[in-house]
């Protein structure tokens, strides 16, 4: 057992995780306003450049920030071992993260080969950087844990994620002669099915038990479940190397994944039915939220099985995993890290007076306004792929959403700011 | 025969039971059912964390068992600790606002000091201590 390396207080400076988070908000504008200057109905097509660029800021400038800053602060207390060099890391993922993704859905949107360029090798130094420095992380934790697995395993199909994105991005630059439909399909199921799905589940194993004081996720679920989901992702990947690909794998790999997922969104819901803590809270909410939606995306994508010729329904579970499953879940994480993080570095310090509890750094009343816009807009997004107003709305509403998750971190940095200006003032 | 992970993760269980009740109840404005909670949960914590410091972690650490960690567990204590007489004066006043801001704070302090010790400390503890692990827990059921 390696012992030496444990430390326990590793968490990074605030302006860490920070810069990540409040980031973020800014590319849910940008994904509006790509879907309101696309076509007439950029859902309505899956191809649309307008639909490619609003889910990349969604997918990269949105969900890749929160989480890679939310990793920086979340692997020490879930696996006992920081990030290496965390300053060094934070830049050097945060700085060609924001500018490749910023870079992309510009060059999609304009179908400007040279922007393409620039995006993919700054993306590519970004998460090489993130990857590394996980790996490293993982290879000195001392934890034997489902949620280790996990991660790695996450961090696996991350890396094949970006490294099929890369050269999907550099192939349509350049013009390349490339299978594009099977490293697309390879592509998003890495990135969705494996690196975001597969990192949610492991740190719902222990953060869903912590912020609502539900039972643990039965054992033989947690050490079996994220293994599954991703040899079966495997191995429809390696049935796309098969020429023609059978499509009664497709069938079995599919049904096989999405059956465990729903079961994951299931085991969820039951425990948080069982939580011990009974009061209000707008985390659980967003949670709940997320998991009905991967429900729900479960059985949708089981329908497209059914029936392949409507492409629309592959658009609404497509939607439905991102918009309601991964951004609901994100929301609710910040709710809870942000004003935490504030609460400890501020109470590290060593005064204990005057410091502002949780409730007072984000109040509660805008998450409970922003769980309401969210719910709106995931119902205008189920009728997005058929009814033009819908995606209007959908826009609409993630501009909103961009702009009162924008207004609630920086609350939460002015009230950090503002308290420990006081702190500094009240020192002899 | 029980482990110190098992004894002691049980231990953190029990007191998230009465820290549950006495959110729940100082929410809905019943302070008397609260004020019971919350002085059978002070009572269970200031117990659990007596275990540790007196018992555990001394005993852990002359056992060639790592400092850093423990000292880290000891600083954490005494956030919660702090933590917990804020709540005391909230409880007094009836304030059912700064009660749950406060305990919503405590929560997620003493949830990720729970999985540190869950997950890391007592596992390492049942690994330098294999030999004496059945006194240990002998003399903290005693506490």
């Amino acid at each position: 057992m390696k012992t030496i390396s444990l430390s326990t207080e590793q968490a990074p400076p605030i302006s860490v995780p920070l810069r990540f988070f409040a980031a973020a908000p800014l590319f849910l504008l940008l994904a509006a306003l790509m879907l309101v200057y696309g076509a007439v109905n950029p859902f309505a097509d899956i191809h649309s450049p307008a639909l490619l660029a609003a889910t990349h800021c969604i997918t990269l400038g949105f969900m890749a920030m929160i989480m890679l800053g939310a990793m920086q602060q979340i692997l020490p207390v879930v696996i006992g071992s920081p990030m290496p060099a965390s300053r060094l890391t934070a830049w050097l993922t945060f700085l060609p993260l924001i500018f490749g993704a910023l870079l992309l859905p510009a060059g999609f949107m304009l179908g400007k080969p040279v922007l393409l360029n620039l995006a993919w090798p700054l993306l590519g130094l970004a998460f090489i950087t993130f990857i590394s420095a996980s790996l490293i992380s993982l290879a000195r934790s001392p934890a034997h844990n489902a949620t280790k697995t996990t991660i790695l395993l996450s961090i696996i199909a991350l890396g094949g994620a970006i490294a099929l994105g890369m050269l999907l991005a550099h192939g349509y630059a350049s013009g390349l002669q490339l299978p594009y439909a099977k490293l697309a399909t390879a592509h998003i199921s890495l990135a969705l099915g494996g690196w975001v799905l597969l990192l949610i589940v492991g740190v719902s194993y222990q953060v869903v038990p912590m912020f609502q004081l539900t039972p643990n996720y039965p054992k033989w679920l947690a050490r079996s479940l994220t293994p599954a989901l991703f040899i079966v992702l495997m191995l429809s990947l390696l049935s796309l190397l098969l020429e023609p690909r059978p499509y009664w794998i497709v069938i079995v790999a599919q049904s096989l994944f999405w059956f465990m997922a729903g079961c994951f969104a299931v085991a969820t819901l039951r425990l948080q039915s069982k939580r011990r803590r009974r009061v209000a809270d707008a985390t659980l909410s967003f949670f709940r939220l997320g998991m009905l939606a991967l429900l729900c995306t479960a059985l949708l994508a089981l329908a497209t099985l059914f029936f392949p010729a409507v492409d629309r329904l592959g658009t609404l579970s497509a939607v439905l995993f991102l918009l309601g499953f991964a951004m609901s879940l994100m929301h609710g994480m910040l709710y809870k890290i942000v004003p935490f993080l504030v609460w400890f570095h501020l109470f590290r310090g060593g005064v204990k007076r005057g410091i502002p509890n949780m409730k007072e750094i984000i109040p509660e009343a805008w998450m409970w306004r922003h769980l309401w816009l969210h719910r709106s807009t995931l119902l205008a997004a189920l009728f997005a792929p058929w009814w033009n107003a819908a995606a209007w709305l959908v826009a609409l509403g993630l501009l909103l959403q961009g702009m009162l998750l924008g207004y609630a971190l920086l609350i939460a940095i002015a009230v950090y700011r503002r308290t420990l200006e006081r702190i500094e003032e009240d020192l002899p | 025969m029980q482990t110190i992970a098992e004894f002691m993760s049980a231990d953190h269980h029990a007191c998230d039971e009465v820290f549950a009740i006495a959110e729940q109840a100082a929410l809905a404005n019943n302070w008397s059912d609260a004020e019971t909670a919350f002085n059978k949960f002070r009572a269970a914590l200031a117990r659990h964390f007596r275990m540790e410091e007196d018992e555990l972690f001394p005993t852990l650490v002359s056992a060639g068992g790592p400092a850093g960690p423990v000292l880290v567990m000891r600083m954490e204590h005494a956030q919660m600790n702090t933590l917990i007489e804020q709540m005391a004066g909230t409880l007094a006043h009836q304030d059912a606002q700064g009660y749950g801001g406060l305990s919503e704070t405590l929560l997620i302090v003493m949830q990720q000091h729970n999985l540190k010790e869950e997950q890391m400390l007592y596992p390492i503890a049942d690994h330098f201590l294999a030999s004496q692990r059945e006194a240990l827990l002998d003399r903290m059921r005693v506490d």
